[in-house]
């Protein structure tokens, strides 16, 4: 790695300023200041969380379209005796509010088995995913806001489902500033562009250095997912750095004119970062170093696995080198996303394939190396399915009780909290909501959801609005 | 300790005597079930009371919470409290995470049957004060604005330097403070400020030179006069307005639509600022537009688009639950126009009364009922916009009215024809004998259908497709006498018919089979095909079909045997028929084809329209939709109004109130408007408003720096008829305007947020500016103005292509995705109201210039341009400086820049293009 020569020469000035408050730090030296952990700042420096966290980072592996709970992790014997069966279901849609509504429960397409230590049953949907459960915790009491994918994919990312409010990832970077300073905080892979789209991953009114960065779009191949603008093809790389050398000669030739402005020391030091990013970021999203036996384990290289594998592993880089919020995204651009089957149950199967090798390949190696300890991997979708049938072979959209789950730093290992009703249709135990997952992932970061606030149109605005609260009981 | 206390004086009222008696199934059963599920949320007790309803104690439960009383003794039915754990009601369900157990459920309807005894008292807990208008109009955004007298200044010195008004504010203040401003800016640092500020472009080297010939006081207000005065000018400063007003080309969220008229009111805005439209008058037409009266053509078509204002906000049009819709989007206009034009926000007191300003909640839904009275929203399982048409020029409106009366007149001709053809084949079809698939026998399961309207008689029957070869449908008349007949065969058309179904007639000469074709339409009627004419004899005839060796579905209906003798008894009657079908066909082809030359694209606004229904509306309780509260009278901000009949006018029946809203915000009485406005003008010019928070002037906005100068801005600005060009022309005039933007002074200690104008603010060059710029120096900048610039048949705005070389206000401006270098260099966020935008200083930005496709290939043309000038380096050089960044190069930078050129090759201009525009001293206005 090469850096401008000048660089080894930084001034007094700067190298006190830049240890001090670290990224973007110059160019708000006056916000940063009154950037502390509780109030979060304009800058990505690292700060201290408010109590001790029991992750670092967050890799959330986002299902689009909802998957089915009942067919994956969700075992439900009553459903299965009581396959066929009409049971009135009258209200779950707006639509059909004060009409009557009789469904037929449809048990699951695929058999259940019990894995691991905890015993824990997995459909034969998940084969890989099911040889880790002793590392998982389950939710399976989740609840959530909106019966439609846009509403509801807003709400899991940001709290509401029509504000425009902050994207998780964009709170947590807000709160916790970043690891690494050649890479952004909050890094998007291959995000739709429907259903919210930028919405999910944007800063909304936090400052603009906590938006996500959204690498690759979905409907892409994840192998010419990288950062924008880090790459030339015109210039060579001598080239580059010399007119980058002569870039910094003139902008310091107008400094010296000008009495000390951090707004323009800042600006010059941007250009060195940019550099340092631009030989750094590349890097991280080519995979093509990793071993063969790397790359096998994530189903890189078999068609079914190959895009979501190749994801996964960007995930674990990114990780790797500090990323503090990673999303990956299980997604596309059609009216029905992935796992959206209103008919035609059957292509769970696809999802699954596609997705359970890379997943669980994802949760082994992260914890062979270690940053399982540190890292909270959250998989699910923005609600579950109905246990009752949708034209035929489909399942409707269940906001009312689903499955997701957890694993790795904060949270307890081979574990099941909560549960629906007998058919799984509603969360009856320990209902968790959308909002209580939220406030429990800041918890588990070292940060307060009541105290991680931004001051927004005259209202000290936060992620769980005026709602949520932790579920200690899967706390580690 | 405090669960004591409580606990004591919770007995006070509770004597033995009676807990042995009446109070018994309350202690024993209710008191515990209360404090177990409810006493969290619903006690005094608890953190945060919820929905304002205490339960631990008799009063708590009378007095009831926002709701109102939770319950009615002796009424289980009408008892709030028992409606919420009864878990019926989908907007009221408490416990709010779990369903009460049955038996706990029981014994509250019990207890509550029973007259609710309950021996618990408690001192009554005040709730919700009410909001303090009259203090709340001392804050200094609510006083009247006044017309302050100009500081007193040595005389001399006014007229030495030539002072105005705005310089006596800020030099009487600086001297109090002892702070000595610094010295005016150079004249070419000036020049390049007053040209990104006035029109968003540099200045060219011609027109620097242009000015520096000639730096008198008089040619800078020439010069001032003439930037305003160019198109340009209404392109900058309309998109500071667009900032405002949230603009943008598409819904957003979630299944994002495109505004495809929302062009209109972006050109709309542009000319407003070019015109000097009064700021009353352009705030009267963006509120209510469709209800002012119009004098011409033109201006109703303006006033249509300018309420577009309404429309244009972010919405989840596929909001499935309508009701909560209409409301986000009556909030998101009372937003808006709090923001915008009133530096309020307002959101807040949607579920609750304003924690800072004296906004009561009822004042929300006042204006509420003004929104819920204007329609926005079409109807749909993914709603619409309002969208309106538009007057259309005389030539045009010919074409489309004559296209529209021929229509009409084809369309009357044929029904005519028509009917006329359907009485004449009913005479005709009256004189057969008819056999309905009713009385027909019927082998086989044949289903019976009416999809297919033309069918005779109550329905008609389908073979289902299935069951080939098995099914036949046998229909037998009784014939009057023996003669020749037509056999006519029922059956209505269409695509998934059978080819060949087989009809078999049982004539005299033997039975005939004829393959009916039932995809085409049967010409008589519609319903019936003429298969023949056949000898039979009196008495009974057959015609059977079946479904051998069909595929598709074959369909039976009728069967009609049509004496010959009534045929030709009347042959006028099937001339006039072949002729009516004749028309027929002949009135149908004229609609085709007048449906091809029908006009299409007719202008039209998204905008809004008062509803049929108007009135006043409920509060929502907590904000939540289905949880209504009183209702409240249609009105105005309470705390900015000055007596109660201003915030509370009569509003005509039929009238949303809209129209009204709109003059009280445009009053020159309103204490916000005005000052909001030269605020915001005053931000863009000098960097910072007097007031920093340009779109809050509440308490927790910041409190303005010159409280005297602003009111006397506003004043002006109102007193002058409104014109926003003349208090621009006021501001740039001044010497505050005209400061360097370093010096010695000071300030630099005292003062260095230079809140007391001591110097210039330096200021960022917009994305607009620096991609205007680019575009300008590679010579590809087109300087068109107005119109659709969103490519035809673009259904997303997402993964767009922008390829326009207009200028950045043109560009298709999306919420779902940017041209790169507005969202690099921030842009304002579409979303909310946007007075100031965010100040970013990324290494994004930093790669974007570095390197960007854009960037790269508008400079390499910039420097081809620049090297193909016969010159010398140094003279080109200096073009460059002046062209970049409006000045030459100082020695220093010149030698550096010889330097590099002599080593860097033919790409050298490029580069040094490049270097210049990623430059400090480019990105900046100093």
């Amino acid at each position: 790695m090469e850096y401008p020569t000048h660089m080894q020469s930084i001034s007094r000035r700067e190298m006190l300023k830049t240890t001090a408050c670290g990224f973007g730090s110059l160019a708000l030296a006056g916000l940063c200041s009154q950037g502390g952990a509780a109030t979060g700042s304009t800058t990505l420096l690292q700060r201290s969380p408010m109590f001790a966290p029991r992750a670092k980072r967050v890799i959330f592996i986002f299902m689009a379209g909802g998957p089915s709970h009942v067919d994956t992790y969700d075992f439900k014997p009553e459903l299965i005796k009581n396959h066929g069966s009409d049971y009135d279901f009258t209200g779950v849609r707006f639509g059909t509010f004060g009409k009557k509504s009789k469904r037929k429960l449809m048990k699951p397409l695929w058999g259940f088995k019990q894995y691991g230590q905890c015993s824990q049953h997995v459909s034969d949907l998940f084969p890989y995913t099911a040889q880790m459960v002793d590392d998982l915790c389950f939710i399976k009491s989740m609840q959530t806001e909106g019966v439609a994918h846009g509403p509801s994919t807003l709400f899991m990312h940001t709290g509401a489902t029509n504000l425009v409010r902050p994207s998780m990832g964009s709170w947590v970077t807000y709160g916790l500033g970043t690891e690494n300073q050649n890479l952004p905080g909050f890094v998007v892979l291959q995000p739709s562009a429907s259903k919210g789209g930028p919405r999910n991953y944007s800063s909304a009114f936090l400052p603009a250095i906590h938006q996500g960065t959204a690498i690759g779009k979905a409907g892409q191949p994840a192998s010419e997912a990288t950062l924008r603008n880090a790459v030339n093809p015109s210039l060579s790389h001598a080239e580059q750095l010399r007119n980058l050398q002569f870039l910094q000669e003139l902008n310091r030739a107008q400094l010296a004119r000008r009495p000390q402005d951090d707004q323009l020391d800042a600006i010059v030091e941007s250009y060195e970062l940019a550099w340092r990013m631009q030989m750094n970021a590349p890097e991280i999203f080519d995979i093509s170093g990793e071993p063969e036996s790397v790359r096998e384990r994530y189903g890189i290289g078999s068609k079914a696995t190959d895009d979501f594998g190749k994801q996964c592993l960007m995930g674990r880089r990114l990780a790797e080198a500090g990323v503090r919020f990673i999303q990956l995204n299980y997604a596309d651009e059609s009216t029905n996303p992935r796992w959206d089957q209103h008919s035609n149950m059957p292509l769970h199967m696809d999802h699954a394939r596609a997705t359970d090798k890379p997943v669980a390949g994802l949760l082994a190696d992260l914890k062979e190396r270690g940053l399982l300890e540190e890292t909270l991997v959250w998989w699910g979708g923005e609600f579950g399915r109905t246990p009752f049938s949708q034209s035929g072979d489909g399942r409707d959209h269940n906001p009312r009780g689903f499955t997701t789950w957890l694993a790795g730093a904060g949270v307890r290992p081979g574990f099941s909290y909560g549960s629906t009703d007998e058919i799984g249709d509603t969360a009856v135990l320990n209902p968790v909501h959308m909002r209580d997952l939220h406030a429990t992932i800041l918890h588990i970061l070292g940060m307060d959801h009541e105290r991680l606030t931004y001051r927004h149109a005259g209202l000290d605005v936060r992620l769980t609005g005026v709602a949520g609260e932790v579920v200690h009981g899967i706390l580690s | 300790m405090i669960k004591l206390a409580l606990f004591s004086l919770l007995i006070v009222g509770y004597s033995s005597a009676q807990a042995a008696g009446e109070f018994a199934f309350f202690e024993k059963e209710i008191r515990p079930l209360l404090h177990k599920h409810c006493y969290k949320c619903h006690s005094t007790e608890a953190e945060k009371v919820k929905g304002g309803l205490l339960l631990d104690s008799r009063h708590g439960w009378e007095t009831g919470g926002d709701s109102g009383p939770a319950i009615v003794p002796g009424d289980a039915e009408g008892s709030l409290l028992l409606r919420a754990v009864s878990y019926e009601d989908g907007d009221l369900q408490m416990p709010p995470k779990y369903k009460l157990a049955e038996h706990e459920r029981a014994a509250l309807v019990k207890w509550v049957e029973t007259g609710a005894p309950d021996s618990r008292v408690s001192q009554v807990v005040e709730r919700g004060k009410g909001t303090d208008l009259a203090k709340g109009r001392e804050f200094w955004s609510f006083r009247p604005v006044v017309n302050h007298a100009l500081p007193k200044m040595n005389p001399i010195l006014v007229q030495e330097d030539n002072l105005g008004a705005i310089d006596r504010f800020i030099l009487a203040r600086l001297a109090k403070e002892g702070v000595e401003p610094v010295g005016l800016a150079k004249t070419e640092t000036l020049l390049r400020r007053l040209y990104f500020d006035l029109i968003g472009l540099p200045p060219t080297p011609e027109q620097i030179d242009d000015f520096l010939a000639d730096p008198s006081q008089e040619a800078y207000a020439r010069l001032v006069d003439r930037l305003l005065g160019s198109p340009q000018f209404g392109e900058t400063w309309g998109r500071h307005w667009l900032d405002v007003a949230r603009f943008a080309e598409s819904s957003g969220g979630g299944r994002s639509l495109m505004f495809k008229d929302a062009w209109r009111f972006r050109d709309y805005v542009i000319d407003a600022f070019n015109d000097d439209k009064p700021f009353d008058d352009f705030i009267r037409e963006q509120i209510a537009g469709d209800l002012l009266p119009a004098s011409s053509r033109e201006q109703r078509n303006e006033q249509f688009v300018a309420a577009g204002f309404l429309a244009l906000g972010p919405h989840n049009y596929e909001l499935q639950d309508k009701e909560l819709l209409r409301m986000e989007v009556v909030d998101e206009q009372i937003v808006t126009i709090g923001r915008a034009f009133l530096g309020m926000t307002l959101g807040c007191v949607r579920c609750h009364e304003h924690k800072s300003d004296p906004i009561p909640m009822d004042d929300y839904y006042a204006l509420a009922g003004i929104f819920r009275s204007t329609q926005s929203l079409v109807p749909g399982n993914v709603s619409g916009w309002v969208a309106r048409d538009l007057l259309l020029e005389p030539v045009l409106k010919k074409a489309v009215d004559k296209h529209a009366a021929e229509t009409k007149e084809a369309n009357v001709a044929l029904k005519a024809a028509k009917k006329e053809l359907l009485q004449l084949e009913a005479i005709q079809s009256g004189a057969g004998i008819v056999v309905d698939d009713l009385h027909a026998e019927k082998v086989g399961e044949w289903m019976k259908s009416t999809s297919n309207k033309t069918f005779f008689g109550d329905n008609y029957i389908h073979d289902k497709g299935e069951g080939k070869g098995q099914k036949k449908v046998v229909f037998t008349a009784e014939l009057p006498e023996t003669g020749e007949y037509e056999v006519r065969f029922g059956y209505t058309a269409g695509a998934n018919r059978a080819r060949k179904a087989p009809v078999t007639i049982g004539h005299a000469g033997g039975p005939t089979t004829i393959l009916v074709n039932q995809r085409e339409k049967p010409p008589i009627n519609n319903n019936f095909k003429a298969l023949g004419r056949f000898q039979f004899s009196r008495g009974k005839a057959v015609v059977s079909i079946s479904n051998d060796h069909t595929s598709d579905v074959v369909i039976a209906d009728a069967v009609v045997f049509m004496p010959i003798a009534e045929l030709e008894k009347d042959s006028g009657l099937e001339k006039r028929l072949a002729k009516l079908r004749g028309e027929v066909d002949r009135f149908v082809r004229r609609l085709d084809m007048l449906k091809k030359t029908k006009p299409t694209d007719l202008p039209k606004a998204m905008s809004v329209q008062d509803e049929k229904h108007t009135g006043d509306w409920h509060v929502h309780i907590r904000g939540e939709i289905r949880n209504k509260g009183a209702v409240v009278p249609r009105g105005f901000l309470q705390v900015a109004s000055k007596t109660k009949k201003v915030a509370q006018p009569t509003i005509a029946a039929g009238r949303s109130g809209r129209l009204e809203l709109a003059e009280w915000v445009a009053s020159g009485d309103n204490p916000l408007t005005s000052r909001v406005m030269v605020n915001r003008i005053w931000h863009h010019l000098l960097g910072h408003g007097l007031v920093r928070t340009p779109d809050n002037f509440g308490k927790t906005g910041e409190l303005p720096s010159h409280a005297g100068l602003l009111d006397w801005l506003a004043w002006r600005f109102v007193d002058g008829g409104w014109s926003v060009k003349g208090m621009i022309r006021q501001i740039v005039l001044s010497n505050a305007y005209r400061r360097a933007s370093t010096g010695e002074s000071a300030g630099q200690t005292d003062d260095p947020q230079n809140r007391l104008l001591w110097r210039a603010n330096r200021k960022r060059l917009s994305a607009e500016a620096i991609r205007d710029t680019i575009l300008l120096l590679s010579g590809q900048l087109s300087m068109q103005q107005g119109g659709p610039t969103i490519r035809k048949f673009s259904q997303y705005d997402l993964g767009y292509e922008f390829d326009t070389v207009r200028r950045s206000v043109y560009v298709p401006f999306f919420r779902n995705s940017m041209l790169e270098v507005m969202e690099v260099f921030n842009a304002a966020n579409p979303n909310v109201t946007t007075g100031r935008r965010t100040e970013t200083t990324l290494p994004t930005q930093a790669l974007y210039m570095l390197n960007s496709p854009f960037v790269n290939a508008e400079t390499r043309r910039a420097g081809e341009r620049l090297a193909r000038i016969d010159a010398t380096d140094t003279v080109r050089l200096r073009i460059a400086y002046r062209l970049v960044l409006g000045r030459p190069p100082r020695a220093d930078e010149a030698g550096l820049a010889l330097e590099f050129l002599g080593q860097a090759g033919t790409r050298g201009w490029t580069v040094l293009l490049h270097s210049l525009l990623a430059s400090v001293d480019f990105r900046t206005l100093d």
